[in-house]
């Protein structure tokens, strides 16, 4: 056991190509899948706080649903749509990044909402009143509005990547493991290390868990920086 | 310029006719006062006139404007309404005043527009501080100034004084004075109406959801309210 760790550190000082790859994998798939859903993150949750519409509140409601579906359900959903017989089979997107993205998407969209729909509802009513009175457009008065919550919505930005480059579940399915292609930090470690691979998952985990820290440290200071409102500090 | 005129102006709550079938004039160059008790809907008239809330009714005869949205819509365009305690984005004095310009203007033209503001309300030793970290009078002014770079003909202030000293009363004061003399009609409401002494100005009161002419200088305290 030692002696894996031992050779895990090594790969990592080492800069092992293969780990490294896998690594990259985990990395290019989520901030792709991050950066497609954050400009309708931003719009959607901007239309949740501020239109007024039929169902909007059954919008919100399933939006906070979408939070608690686990990974792995996201994976088998479009596992059947993108399958060979699968309404979507023809794409041939089964086994492949951008199938691991599309389900990423999936994963991440409803944290972006959900959080930043929180922060712009927080947000004083008359924030909102002041950029109308003062002549703002609709779309004026939003941009307005998501930079005085910007503390919050980097939040959100951290919270939805700390989730989707943590998850198993959608990445297996959608992905298939396939080394040099598909094959990402946690679908190594949970596929590779049942055939022996303990080094390399003891790597992987390690740059995982580094990366979780980080993450959930940068969060924890984010939400303490939002909560610090200006008028608080008067 | 003609007055904007609003007529059945109207508001209903849910356990109370607010706001009866009002009818007000603003002119340019004028100011109005508006006074009543706590709760008689001061802010509430302001905030409608400024096309914030929507009334339950409201016609704008010279305007159109059929439905109560688009009043409001209508009257966005031409009033800025100025909050008791005024909002402050979150960042510096100037990003607070740079906001309240179209970006059509190009960022060079903003830039010196917000200086002008800047120096008009005597904020210009206070543009890089944290706006949140301005006192009452400090808010009070550069919402002023958010408003000036605005640039409606008409302007509403909500108790503008309620939490200033005597000085920064006097200050305001002024800068109110100016904006009238460049043909900006002012509506204010306030508990001390005998402070906004300006040529010209009419005095209304509002009680039980509807506004009476109130006695002109000397008379105004808030119990008469003298029927025109
Ligand atoms: N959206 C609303 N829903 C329900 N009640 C409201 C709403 N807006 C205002 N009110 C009520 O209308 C009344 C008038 O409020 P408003 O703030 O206009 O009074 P005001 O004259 O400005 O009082 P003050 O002198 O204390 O500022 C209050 O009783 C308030 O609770
Ligand atoms: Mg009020």
């Amino acid at each position: 056991m030692t002696e894996a760790i031992i050779q895990a550190l090594q790969m990592l000082l080492a800069g092992d190509p293969t780990l490294w790859d896998i690594v990259g994998v985990s990395f290019r798939v989520s901030l792709v899948a991050l950066t497609i859903s954050l400009v309708p993150g931003l719009a959607i949750a901007a239309l949740l706080a501020f239109a007024r519409f039929p169902g909007r509140r059954l919008a919100v409601s399933l939006f906070n649903a979408m939070l608690s579906i686990p990974a792995v359900v996201v994976g088998l959903t479009f596992y059947l749509l993108l399958s060979r017989h699968g309404p979507l089979g023809e794409w041939r997107l089964l086994f492949t990044q951008t199938a691991m993205v599309a389900g990423q998407v999936a994963l991440s969209l409803p944290i972006l909402v959900a959080m930043i729909h929180t922060a712009l509802q927080e947000l004083d009513p008359r924030a909102w009143e002041t950029t109308r009175t003062l002549g703002a457009g609709a779309l004026r008065a939003t941009l307005i509005l998501l930079r005085e919550v910007r503390f919050a919505l980097l939040a959100a930005v951290i919270a939805a990547f700390g989730r989707i480059i943590a998850e198993v579940g959608s990445a297996m399915m959608l992905g298939g493991n396939i080394l040099g292609y598909t094959r990402n930090i946690t679908t190594a470690i949970a596929l590779e290390t049942s055939k022996g691979a303990y080094a390399q998952g003891i790597a992987l985990g390690l740059v995982l868990l580094l990366l979780s820290f980080s993450l959930n440290a940068g969060l924890h200071w984010l939400q303490g920086r939002s909560r610090l409102q200006p008028e608080y500090l008067a | 310029m003609s007055p904007l005129r609003l007529r059945q102006l109207d508001l209903s709550l849910p356990e109370r006719h607010l706001l009866q079938d009002l009818s007000l004039d603003l002119h340019g160059g004028l100011c109005t006062l508006l006074t009543g008790a706590n709760g008689a809907g001061k802010s509430t008239l302001l905030r409608i006139v400024a096309g914030l809330t929507p009334a339950n009714r409201l016609a704008l005869p010279d305007l159109g404007g059929s439905t109560p949205r688009g009043a409001a819509r209508r009257l966005r365009g031409l009033v800025t309404y100025i909050h008791q305690h005024p909002f402050m984005f979150r960042g510096p004095v100037r990003d607070n005043l740079l906001l309240a310009l179209p970006w059509s203007l190009g960022y060079r033209a903003r830039a010196r527009r917000v200086d002008e503001a800047l120096e008009w309300a005597e904020l210009t030793h206070l543009r890089r501080n944290d706006a949140g970290g301005l006192s009452g009078g400090e808010r009070q002014r550069l919402s002023l100034a958010r408003a000036w770079l605005r640039g409606s003909p008409y302007l509403l202030l909500d108790e503008p004084t309620s939490n200033l000293d005597t000085a920064s009363r006097e200050r305001l004061r002024a800068l109110l004075q100016v904006l009238l003399e460049k043909g900006h009609g002012l509506m204010i409401a306030t508990h001390d109406p005998t402070h906004f002494r300006f040529a010209g100005c009419a005095h209304l009161h509002l009680a039980d959801g509807r506004l009476r002419l109130a006695a002109p200088a000397g008379k105004d305290d808030e119990t008469q309210g003298a029927c025109a």
